[in-house]
């Protein structure tokens, strides 16, 4: 299981740091870093620096994500940001809007 | 709906945590929670602000208040510093709290609705208690200082100086001179200089005037028998009180210390 959950419907406004997985089905307006991997789940809404090992987006994010291995932003996902990992996928019927530093 | 949410152990939450739901915390938290739904804090939790949750359930540790629109129950390990409020609170053996802690209201009829309505319910509910403690408290206050205080300070000041002074300086005073001097003219006399003597001795210290009073009676009695007319003026003199002292105790130095004398002529006889 998930070592953090933001459940749909809370809200949490300020920095979320950490090192296990976590997943958000809520609200975060903040910063998020970590040390494993990010799930940003399709009832989401997410208005933070993202930073951690990989970054599932299915939900809406938006600002700079900087991951160690993976960023793949799902069908119906949509991502507003700078984007910095080693692999990068967007899935069909995804939006994304920002540049793209593949360099790691 | 709302699902449960999950604090790991190994994440920190800086900022605030508000929202539907339950949510459990099993980590760090640095701001306040308000939850619509339960909060359980496990023994590795560690929150450091205000929570405000249906239920509380708290197994680690809440620098904070605590308030439970449903209840509020410390388990065993708890450590809270903050004030505890809800209908219901428990706090098991083993768990540490401190704060102020107070059980009202009434159960919310919906833990799990808007945020809104739990904080609008309990807002009324403290507001019924501070009433109630206020009017009490004003009624113990007010008859207690009024009665006692006036009572005390009208009967302190007043009763006991005049008792003072009427009862020593004119008792003593008078009564010693009446006595000892039957001649009619020296009570006559006597009645002026006791008031006058007594104003003085209000004012100033007490002690001296009565104790030297005594004093002059005494070797003035057996001497008006001889001259009555003698005695009442060296009573008039009563403003003496204030140079009398000098006065009294050098006559009877100096008549005594005519002993010596008494020596030189048995000598001389010899």
């Amino acid at each position: 299981m998930a070592g953090t959950v933001i459940g749909e419907g809370l809200t949490i406004e300020g920095d979320i740091s950490g090192d296990e997985e976590i997943v958000i089905h809520g609200n975060l307006r903040g910063r998020l870093t970590t040390t494993d991997a990010v799930t940003v789940g399709g009832t989401a809404v997410v208005g933070a620096d993202i930073t951690g090992a990989s970054l599932s987006v299915a939900g809406q994010v938006t600002g700079d994500v900087t991951a160690s291995e993976r960023v793949d932003i799902q069908a119906g996902g949509k991502l507003v940001g700078d984007i910095k990992a080693a692999r990068f996928t967007i899935a069909d019927g995804a939006s994304f809007k920002g540049n793209v530093d593949m360099e790691i | 709906m709302a699902e449960t949410s999950v604090i790991g152990a190994g994440t920190v939450v800086s900022g605030h945590v508000r929202g539907q739901g339950s949510l459990e915390i099993l980590g760090r938290v640095d701001g306040d929670v308000s939850v619509t739904g339960n909060v359980v804090i496990g023994s590795t939790g560690r929150v450091r602000g205000n929570i405000s949750a249906a239920e509380l359930r708290i197994s680690g540790h809440v620098q904070g208040d605590l308030r439970g629109t449903v209840a509020v129950l410390l388990e065993s390990g708890a450590r809270v510093v903050g004030d505890i409020s809800g209908p219901r609170v428990g706090i098991a053996p083993g768990a540490l709290a401190r704060g102020h802690v107070q059980t009202d209201g009434e159960p919310a009829a919906a833990p799990v609705r808007s945020p809104m309505p739990a904080p609008r319910a309990a807002a009324p509910a403290p507001a019924k208690f501070e009433a109630k403690p206020a009017p009490a408290a004003p009624p113990k206050f007010e008859p207690r200082p009024p009665a006692a205080t006036p009572a005390k300070f009208e009967a302190r000041p007043p009763a006991p100086t005049p008792a003072k002074f009427e009862a020593k300086p004119t008792p003593a005073a008078p009564a010693k001179f009446e006595a000892k001097p039957p001649p009619a003219a020296p009570p006559k006399f006597e009645p002026r200089p006791p008031p006058v003597p007594a104003k003085f001795e209000a004012k100033a210290p007490l002690p001296p005037p009565p104790k030297l009073a005594p004093s002059k009676p005494e070797p003035r009695n057996p001497e008006p028998p001889r001259a009555a007319v003698a005695p009442p003026q060296a009573e008039f003199t009563p403003v003496r009180p204030l140079k009398p002292e000098p006065r009294r105790p050098p006559p009877p130095v100096v008549p005594v210390i005519s002993k010596g004398t008494k020596a030189k002529k048995k000598k001389s006889h010899d």
